[in-house]
């Protein structure tokens, strides 16, 4: 079986190498590839420095979804068995990855979301982001009667068919919402398993205060478009 | 010159600029069809501006040059949409675009330099 994991990073110089070493130790059987979205630092570079991953150059930012886009087409192409997506910022430890990888190795669904809030772990959040999330969790159940916790976490891995579907459609911005209630709409199985995050280790969370109000009306717009668009 | 006449010159002249950007290339004939139909229209209602009165009484529309606000209005929010829908359309492509290059260009790039992970061997 072999394995992917893809690691959209724009502008994560300070984190990029650690995470790509911690993938590397605790996993050195799966192959990284590393989606540099134009990044204006020093991304690129210490990422190949490492050894330790593929990159590939977008050569203008793209945006998030965008990127994680390519990193699917990467994996369709050279024929990957599973994808998991990981954040470049530390945010997601890589000792957790086989909690979400199992689901998918034992065909339990076809997407495993690694959350926050399944069970109770250390992660802290403010009070507004864990609104903002409860929000999401809410809106899915209502549109597709599935329960998902952290359905904002970017942390995730799916199988084959999914790799397909996502290398054709990927949701451009804010995409982890919309991906999820596509695959629900498809047919696809949804899973989540309990993972532990950490606060940022370095660089700024992308979605500042001022885009948080934009982040919310465009997420659900796109869910309930998902929701009444014809999607098979 | 009355306003008549006036409103006859106008409408021939952006039927010509029109044109003239169409044969230039400037513009192509799929996005200027729209621009083409508002033309012609106004240039109609310039030529026999009693129509104008018949068509607004038909719609109940009571001052007449509102019927003309309407018309004017209706056609910019259907080229404005029409722009917005290409826009999306185009930046699919882009983005596809710029992805396909960079999977290219590393695909490349590791072939020729074999710049590839240190712990692969294939």
């Amino acid at each position: 079986m072999r394995l992917l994991v893809i690691i959209p990073a724009y502008n994560e110089e300070k984190s990029i190498g650690d995470v790509l070493r911690s993938v590397h130790h605790h996993h050195p059987e799966m192959d990284i590839v590393v989606v540099n979205d134009g990044s204006r630092d020093q991304t690129s570079a210490v990422a190949r420095t490492t050894g330790l991953a593929h990159v590939i150059d977008l050569p203008v930012n793209v945006g998030i979804g965008g990127a994680v886009q390519t990193g699917y087409l990467y994996a369709h192409r050279h024929g990957y068995d599973v994808a998991i997506q990981l954040d470049a910022d530390g945010q997601h430890d890589p000792s957790n990855l086989d909690k979400i990888v199992d689901v998918i190795r034992r065909g339990e669904a076809d997407c495993c979301v690694g959350s926050r809030f399944l069970e109770k772990t250390p992660y802290k959040s403010s009070l507004s982001r864990r609104a903002g999330i409860q929000f999401f969790t809410y809106l899915i159940q209502l549109v597709t009667g599935k329960r998902i916790t952290d359905p904002t976490s970017g942390f995730r891995a799916v199988n084959r068919q999914v790799i397909r579907l996502f290398a054709e459609y990927y949701p451009d911005d804010y995409p982890e919402v919309e991906a999820v209630v596509l695959l629900e709409r498809k047919g696809y199985r949804v899973k989540e398993a309990s993972v532990l995050m950490h606060n940022r280790a370095a660089g700024k969370s992308s979605i500042t205060p001022i885009k948080s109000l934009y982040y919310m009306f465009k997420v659900s717009l796109a869910v309930l478009m998902t929701r009444i668009r014809n999607v098979s | 010159m009355n306003i008549y006449l006036l409103a006859v010159v106008f409408c021939l002249l952006f039927l010509g600029i029109t044109v003239e950007l169409i044969r230039r290339q400037k513009m192509a004939e799929r996005y200027a069809i729209i621009w083409l139909l508002l033309g012609v229209l106004m240039l109609v209602f310039s030529v026999f501006p009693s129509l104008l009165d018949r068509v607004s009484a038909l719609l109940h529309i009571y001052y007449a040059p509102s019927f003309l606000f309407f018309i004017g209005l209706t056609f910019s929010m259907v080229i404005i949409l029409h722009l917005t829908i290409v826009v999306t359309r185009l930046n699919r492509q882009v983005t596809r675009l710029i992805q396909e290059l960079a999977l290219l260009k590393a695909q490349n790039k590791e072939e020729t330099s074999d710049d590839r992970p240190a712990h692969r061997t294939g």
